[in-house]
């Protein structure tokens, strides 16, 4: 080696032409693709995952003798399943073509509406999939010994089909207070999952919406 | 980023800013992003600038930092860097990123370093002083005395080997 190596850098970048900034326009479109693409993510790994319970649940339940139940569960996932594939899929329809500002904008209006439209829909998915375990709990009950012992040693107790009235009224309280918690217990369940995703759009959002006042 | 901010805060750096992101990147597309995270970094933290040391100071420490960190975002997702004393063809023909060839061959040599080495020789070649870059890496000056040496060294064998 005939130059030293400070000599190498002084003189290599004395006329060096490529030492002019890149230009920082684009500013934020790596990170606007990274979020978009973590949405999508979060979307493909909870299809699979519905998918994949909707296959577990009725395996699971012929092993309880309650086969039945099993496939209702399964069909509500799957209907659960075909809805979230619909959603995932309308996240073309977002103008790719507008700033990475109005293009996370819309992505973040995009997934409120969903949650919001979710939010119903499961309003009603959850005190079904609350009613078939009972129901599979109930037929679990039913063909064991313990309605007969129960008539034997509770004569008194009023039984509407081979249920107790008491166990009818506590579970048609607790579906209503699922149905009227439904909402929420959803909007708690995706902060738990993707929270810091949403999180960090609104961070973005915050952020860019800084940097264009200056 | 207010108007006045990049070309009076960042342009005047810019150089020293693209030096430092060439050393941590193997591509165009990297290094432009890297460069770009590197000024909004400093924009963002432009407000716990106290000025207990030079703008230059905090530009460099930012931009070290945010390479660091990139780089280590990038191996943990799974991105190759080569820090072996081999590196591929392809990577040293993609890094011909400026014209003077030796310079290339001292960048594609600076790559094999470790990340923290490759901070340190940076800014010796920037001349900042032993003082100057303890401060910024937050060592002590003989320590980076004995480092630079070493560093020398093992890049003066790296490029002997890369012309024989």
């Amino acid at each position: 080696m005939k130059k030293s190596i400070e000599e190498i850098w002084k003189e290599g970048f004395l006329n060096e032409k490529s030492l002019v900034a890149p230009k920082i326009n684009a500013l934020y479109n790596q990170k606007s693709k990274g979020l978009v693409d973590k949405v999508k993510r979060m979307y493909r790994i909870n299809l699979i995952a519905i998918v994949s319970m909707s296959i577990v649940f009725p395996i699971m339940y012929y092993f309880l003798d309650v086969i039945w139940q099993g496939v209702a569960v399964s069909i509500l996932l799957l209907l659960t399943a075909w809805y979230s594939e619909r959603q995932k899929r309308s996240i073309k329809t977002l103008d790719h073509g507008t700033t990475s500002l109005d293009y996370l904008k819309s992505l973040d209006r995009w997934l409120k509406d969903n949650i919001s439209k979710n939010a119903k829909i499961l309003g009603i998915s959850y005190p079904l999939y609350f009613l078939i375990v009972i129901s599979a709990m109930w037929s679990a009950w039913n063909k064991g010994p313990i309605t007969s012992k129960m008539y034997q040693k509770y004569p008194d107790v009023i039984f509407i089909g081979s249920v107790p009235l008491f166990v009818w009224i506590i579970t048609g309280v607790a579906t209503l207070l699922i149905l009227y918690f439904s909402g929420r217990i959803y909007r708690w369940e995706v902060r738990l999952m993707y929270g810091r995703v949403l999180d960090k759009l609104e961070e973005t959002i915050a952020e860019m919406e800084k940097l264009k006042q200056g | 980023m207010s108007k006045d901010f990049y070309p009076t805060s960042i342009l005047p750096f810019a150089a020293i800013i693209i030096k430092i992101c060439r050393a941590y990147t193997n591509s165009q597309e990297d290094f432009e992003d890297y460069y770009q995270e590197v000024c909004l970094q400093i924009w963002r933290s432009k407000d716990n600038f106290r000025e207990q040391c030079k703008w230059s100071t905090w530009v460099y420490r930012i931009s070290l930092n945010v390479c660091l960190t990139l780089l280590k975002k990038k191996k943990s997702n799974g991105q190759t860097y080569f820090t072996s004393d081999v590196l591929p063809d392809v990577i040293i023909i993609e890094n011909r990123a400026f014209e003077d060839e030796s310079l290339n061959q001292l960048y594609v040599a600076i790559r094999h370093l470790s990340e923290v080495d490759r901070a340190l020789i940076i800014l010796y070649l920037e001349e900042n002083s032993y003082h100057e870059i303890a401060d910024i890496l937050g060592t002590n000056a003989n320590n980076i005395r004995v480092r630079v040496n070493r560093i020398k060294e093992r890049l003066k064998k790296i490029l002997d080997e890369k012309i024989n």
